[in-house]
């Protein structure tokens, strides 16, 4: 058995908070003992609001029916799990869970809860509630997001309740980094939500009309009103079972107000004049126009490096049959060839796409791990520089020739030629396969950039594989190879180059198969990134995806903001937003 | 002849010259609208200069190597050790103009100097060039959707105007179908059947029937509301009296009421159609890069940083005003004309 | 009246060819309201077809478009996806903000563009109307995207005006005339850029119809008696050249709704644009035939009033009509 030590407790701390301290706090429990967890943050003051754009409205406060990366926002903020992933360090800390045990098989964890912890409406906080919890998010009707993530090896996790403040969660199968899986899993009120579970109801509740006093949850914040298309307002939780070092219960807004913005710009401009507090997921364009202020500017920019996410080009390698895409079914006797996907990698001007595309704010890529995810990346990977002659003896290799104008053609004399789509509302794609069509261009071949509405495009990739090439991107949310399992087993939905395949079609594939597969019940940590360096490696090689770059992660906040610690996770800035604290605020703020 | 009419040539004759400059693009222009330069991203127009440094005057201008600053993505400057006048008729990347191929362009400098008259983008790429070669496929298209829409306009409101009854109501209910349907979806339901690559040839022609064939119904509106008066105006009753034809009176008597609504719709329809052809390049159904449009030029200045960092990016926004006025020119010029001949 | 009633009928036939037809248009419009979860690699094909189930996308077109209309009967407009709510709750608040935006900035509209219009079309050939023709066409070359972008630039730059949105967050606690003069505040760059958007067409119809009326004979006797120019221009010209403006009217009535997304959406005003913008893309398709259908209604209301102002303007329609 191995003891996981509360990490964030300096002194394992148990303090005993007199309420009438706390503003807002309950006076009944004022003798009950909380198991308060304690911030190592700088000491802030209470007070104030945050203003934080968002590029649409929020759509639901159900943190169980949720999918749409708005609500996302919002209700991170009025949630708390067992166990949570620290932004900075990327590494699973306790949060709800007070410590946890593993056993030596891996498949059983056991999870000691705090105690004395209340719900943001003052209702106590223990083991049912947890139950509840997971019997909800792995309920089959009840559509939520996490029950795929807590499904293993086919079979739900089981979940008992031991005594009041203790859960037992036993797995089918043993998984690696298995305490990562409760990072984000909502623990929900069951004196709330159990009616309209057992009605199942559980859509119908917490929408946004839904009045503040039927909702609460174990967030730094909660619900507190919402104007249709203008804004949404989280007030500050007086429940919440963090404290600072002072023991002043956090968080320490009052309030954080999220307004719709749509456009980018009007976004940059709104933060630019202190409209808005807080920018995340700035584009390259935007975060230079801000810079441009210099030093003086009363907000602070941060390029935190590259991020998760990742862009790549890829080829239609989907078994077409015979008779449906004739021409795309040709031109697959090119794109099968790793010789082939080798040539146009090395062909792609890379640093040109940081340049030009991201203005600098990108990271170029050759392998699927971006830089920015510093536990699993393989740095062995090569990083071949850009070579127009080694694309074109590779080429010369595998049978394609020039003719006297420059063209590329096949051993059977076809023009080397394909189409790009891409979604049309993302211009940095767009701008990339621009530039790739350039690239190759000058080896011959004749690109066409062909630009696609998403959802339509999606039908395309997934539905009717009538495309060529695409260029896409993906991130990976917290930087663990299993939330890829999709993207890499051959049998995945999102294996985008050729998804929900019966048996793998090629050799490496099906190595790539059975590496991600051992990594999933590898429960040592060294033998587990030995075999994601091999998934890497077999990646590179192969190249089913021509990485471009990753881009990188741009934030920025008033200068006034305290224990402002911006981190390559998401979410990017309000991570630690009970932590968050106004020095001072700008004088030309909100209005 | 009169002062109306002989305005309408004058400003006919200019527009033809313009188009057929447009024609001859390739050559004007100095470089492949397509030619990136990744050095020069966002570099503003070149300057041209007749003094040298040492002070001394050329009659002929000329122009420095302009070098990116070092650092910078988008700062330069200019490297005065070497001067390249402005040649004539310079030897360039090759185009073709109605099927002959060339590579003589107008001006131009020796390399590795550039002439960007405007400045270019953020690939590099010459402005000015792509202006000049994006006016081939939008000017064109522009002119022909604004006609196709108003044709089929006026053909379908002067009906519903003229007849009246149910052919009215029939007509003007379709109208109000077509101006409430959510196109967009049926414009993605046509892409899906259409091939991934169009090429700029038939995309062209798409964007022409796409915008014509939705826009009809405002302007028949229009029509009809004139149509309806003017069929009873004393002259028009009396002309029916005499046992004149439909298509006689609708011709020589009704129509004509309506050319102010027309031609200042045409004038209006015409910049228009030119954007509208940037919302349907979001559909896929537009023209794709790197080929310049006017509307895809104009799509990539709307934005924040460009509005404040790089003002050349709208000299093709500005450059658009003057061939427009034009086109209202001569569509007024014609309304006097047409008023003239009808009192 | 029998006029009437035959328009209403009418009016309900477009209806219900209009929400029929944008059932079609939708199915046949490749892409569903799920695709974006598609790409997502955490999320299993199990998950998406049982949503699927629970939406009824996979229900035939009919038996769609039946539940649409009963939940239509109920009041409700249907359901959206995204929001899990009816659609009729989700289009109120904002249509009301969507007019509230757009009723002053058309009215506003057209009170600029008459006298302008007239003015210059008094002035033909002369320099007003050269610089009119003039700014009339730059307006017309400026996308209204970019419009309200340099309009917001304008706002960042002075700091005259807040920058989108169309409350400030203390308004609940703000006087009554502190309200108003708030409300006027957010409301001008939106108002201005609809104006802008709008002016030149307007401009040029009035100018265009009243150079017609002005060289017909009775203008030309009234002005060789003395009438005096002004009364003349504004008030027999105009009159007898509003056939054209009075349709052009309609429209103005019939877009109120629709004309605003672009400008809402990059203003962040919180109307239907940036709503049904985002509803679009996202296939959320009772949400988009909802109000779809709204902006019918307006559609019919400005064409029936367009129609009656005809009527009632020009006896020669009059004998017409019934």
């Amino acid at each position: 058995m191995k003891r996981v030590v509360e990490r964030l407790l300096t002194p394992a701390l148990l303090i005993a908070v007199a309420c009438a301290a706390v503003a807002g706090a309950p006076q009944r429990a004022a003798v009950r003992a909380e198991d308060l967890l304690v911030s190592r943050a700088e000491i802030g003051r209470p007070g104030g609001q945050l203003v934080i754009n968002q590029h649409a409205e929020p759509k639901t406060l159900n943190p169980v029916t949720a999918v749409d990366s708005v609500s996302g926002e919002v209700i991170k903020n009025t949630i708390a799990d067992l166990i949570h992933v620290n932004r900075e360090t990327q590494r699973a800390e306790p949060a709800l869970a007070k410590a946890w045990t593993m056993s030596s098989d891996g498949r059983r964890y056991t999870v000691t809860l705090r105690q004395g912890l209340r719900f943001s409406d003052g209702d106590p906080f223990d083991a049912d509630d947890v139950v509840f919890s997971f019997r909800v998010h792995l309920d089959e009707k009840a559509h939520s997001g996490q029950r795929d993530l807590l499904t293993i090896g086919g079979q739900p996790i089981a979940v008992r309740k031991i005594d009041q403040h203790t859960v037992q969660f036993d797995l089918a199968e043993p998984r690696a980094g298995a305490e990562r899986l409760f990072d984000g899993v909502a623990i929900l009120p069951r004196h709330l939500l159990e009616r309209f579970h057992t009605e199942g109801r559980l859509a119908d509740a917490w929408g946004l009309s839904t009045p503040a006093a039927q909702m609460a949850g174990l967030g730094p914040f909660r619900f507190k009103e919402y104007v249709p298309g203008e804004r949404l307002v989280l007030e500050r939780n007086p429940y919440y079972w963090k404290a600072d070092r002072s023991g002043t219960r956090l968080p320490y807004l009052d309030r954080l107000v999220f307004m719709p913005v749509t456009s980018d710009d009007a976004q940059t401009m709104r933060f630019q004049s202190g409209e808005a507090d807080i920018a995340s997921k700035m584009t390259a364009a935007s975060f230079d126009v801000l810079a441009k202020a210099g030093q003086a500017a009363p907000y602070k920019l941060v390029d935190l490096g590259a991020g998760l996410d990742y862009s790549f080009l890829f080829f239609n390698l989907n078994d077409l049959g015979s008779s449906k895409l004739p021409d795309t079914a040709r031109k697959q006797g090119w794109f099968r060839q790793v010789a082939f996907r080798q040539a146009i990698s090395l062909a792609i001007d890379r640093e040109a796409i940081v340049r030009l595309v991201y203005r600098g704010h990108a990271t170029p890529l050759w392998g699927h791990v971006p830089p920015g995810n510093k536990v699993w990346i393989n740095r062995s990977i090569p990083q071949p520089a850009r070579s127009l002659d080694r694309a074109r003896q590779l080429l010369r290799a595998a049978r394609f020739s020039s003719k006297p104008d420059g063209t590329l053609v096949d051993q059977r004399g076809d023009l080397v030629e394909f189409s790009i789509v891409t979604n049309a509302g993302n211009s940095e794609r767009v701008q990339m396969a621009t530039i790739i069509q350039d690239d190759l261009r000058q080896l011959g071949i004749n690109v066409h950039v062909v630009t696609l509405e998403l959802r339509a495009l999606v039908d395309r990739l997934l539905k009717t594989h009538d495309y060529e090439a695409c260029v896409l991107g993906l991130g990976n949310a917290d930087g663990n190879p299993n939330t890829e399992m999709n993207v890499w087993l051959s049998s995945g939905a999102t294996h985008l180059w050729s998804p929900e395949q019966s048996r793998p079609a090629t050799p490496w594939e099906a190595e790539i198969d059975t590496l991600m597969r051992r990594q999933l019940t590898t429960l040592d940590p060294t033998a587990r990134k030995r075999l994601y360096d091999k998934v890497q490696e077999l990646v590179a090689q192969n190249l089913p995806f021509i990485f471009l770059v990753s881009p990188n992660v741009l934030v920025g906040a008033d200068k006034g903001l305290g224990n402002f610690r911006p981190a390559v996770l998401d979410p990017h800035t309000l991570w630690n937003v009970e932590e968050l604290f106004w020095r001072q605020k700008r004088s030309s703020g909100t209005p | 002849m009169s002062a109306a009419s002989r305005q309408v040539r004058a400003w006919a004759s200019l527009l033809v010259i313009l188009n057929a400059s447009v024609v001859f693009a390739g050559f004007i222009a100095p470089y492949a609208p397509n030619e990136q330069n990744r050095n020069l991203p966002f570099a503003g127009p070149t300057r041209l200069h007749f003094v040298e440094t040492t002070g001394q005057f050329h009659l002929r201008p000329f122009v420095y190597l302009v070098v990116s600053t070092p650092g910078s993505v988008d700062k330069y400057e200019e490297d005065r050790s070497r001067r390249y006048p402005v040649r004539f008729l310079i030897r360039g990347a090759r185009y073709t103009i109605a099927g002959f191929a060339a590579d003589r362009h107008l001006f131009g400098v020796e390399e590795p100097a550039k002439v960007f008259l405007f400045g270019t983008d953020q690939f590099g790429r010459d402005v000015f060039s792509r202006l000049l070669v994006g006016a081939q496929i939008s000017l064109v298209a522009g002119v022909l959707a604004a006609g196709l829409a108003l044709s089929l306009g006026v053909a379908l409101g002067a009906l519903a105007g003229f007849y009246g009854g149910w052919t009215d109501d029939a007509v003007m209910r379709i109208a109000e179908l077509f101006l409430a349907l959510p196109w967009l979806y049926l414009l993605l339901a046509v892409r899906s059947v259409l091939p991934l690559h169009i090429d700029p040839a038939r995309a062209f022609l798409l964007l022409v029937t796409v915008i014509g064939f939705v826009g009809w119904a405002r302007p028949a509106r229009l029509i009809r509301g004139m149509v309806l008066s003017a069929k009873r105006r004393d002259h028009v009753l009396a002309a029916r009296a005499f046992g004149a034809t439909d298509m006689y009176v609708l011709r020589r008597h009704v129509l004509p009421q309506t050319a102010g609504v027309v031609l200042t719709q045409l004038a209006v329809l015409v910049p228009r159609y030119i954007l509208a052809e940037v919302t349907l390049s979001f559909f896929g159904l537009g023209v794709a890069e790197p080929v310049p449009s006017w509307g895809n030029m104009l799509a990539a200045v709307q934005r924040y940083d460009v509005l404040t960092s790089y003002w050349w990016m709208f000299l093709p926004g500005i450059a658009l005003s003057p061939v427009f006025l034009l086109y209202y020119a001569l569509a007024n010029a014609l309304h006097e004309h047409t008023a003239l001949l009808s009192s | 009246m029998r006029y009437l009633s035959r328009r209403l009928a009418h009016g309900f036939l477009v209806l219900a060819g209009v929400s029929v037809l944008s059932f079609v248009f939708v199915a046949l419009a490749p892409g569903e309201f799920l695709n974006e979860m598609r790409l997502d690699p955490r999320i299993s094909p199990e998950m998406v077809a049982a949503l699927r189930d629970r939406y009824g996308l996979d229900q035939p077109l009919p038996l769609k478009y039946l539940h649409w209309l009963q939940s239509v009967v109920r009041g409700e407009l249907g359901f959206s996806f995204a929001y899990d709510r009816p659609v009729a709750a989700l289009l109120w608040p904002r249509a009301r903000n969507t007019l509230l935006l757009t009723v002053p900035a058309t009215l506003a509209a057209w009170l600029i563009a008459v006298p302008i219009g007239a003015w210059s079309a008094s002035q033909r050939g002369r320099w007003p109307d050269r610089v009119c023709a003039g700014t009339t066409t730059a307006l017309l070359t400026v996308p209204e995207l970019l419009l309200a972008l340099g309009l917001l630039v304008v706002a960042v730059r002075t700091g005259y005006f807040p920058i989108g949105g169309m409350r400030s967050a203390a308004f609940a606690e703000l006087r009554e005339w502190a309200k108003v003069k708030d409300l006027a505040v957010h409301l001008f760059l939106p108002a201005s850029a609809l104006i802008l958007v709008n002016l030149p067409v307007l401009i040029r119809h009035v100018r265009s119809s009243l150079i017609d009326v002005l060289a017909a004979p009775f203008i030309q006797g009234a002005h060789a008696r003395g009438v005096p120019p002004r009364r003349l221009l504004f008030r027999d010209a105009l009159r007898a050249a509003s056939n054209p403006l009075i349709s052009l009217l309609g429209l103005s009535i019939a877009g109120l709704l629709s004309t605003s997304l672009v400008v809402e959406a990059v203003m962040s005003w919180p109307g239907l644009g940036p709503l049904l913008l985002e509803a679009i893309a996202a296939r959320d398709l009772h949400l988009v035939i909802g109000a779809v259908m709204c902006s019918t209604l307006f559609l019919l209301a400005g064409n029936l009033v367009a129609d009656a102002l005809l009527y009632l303007s020009d006896p020669r329609v009059r004998a017409d009509q019934v």
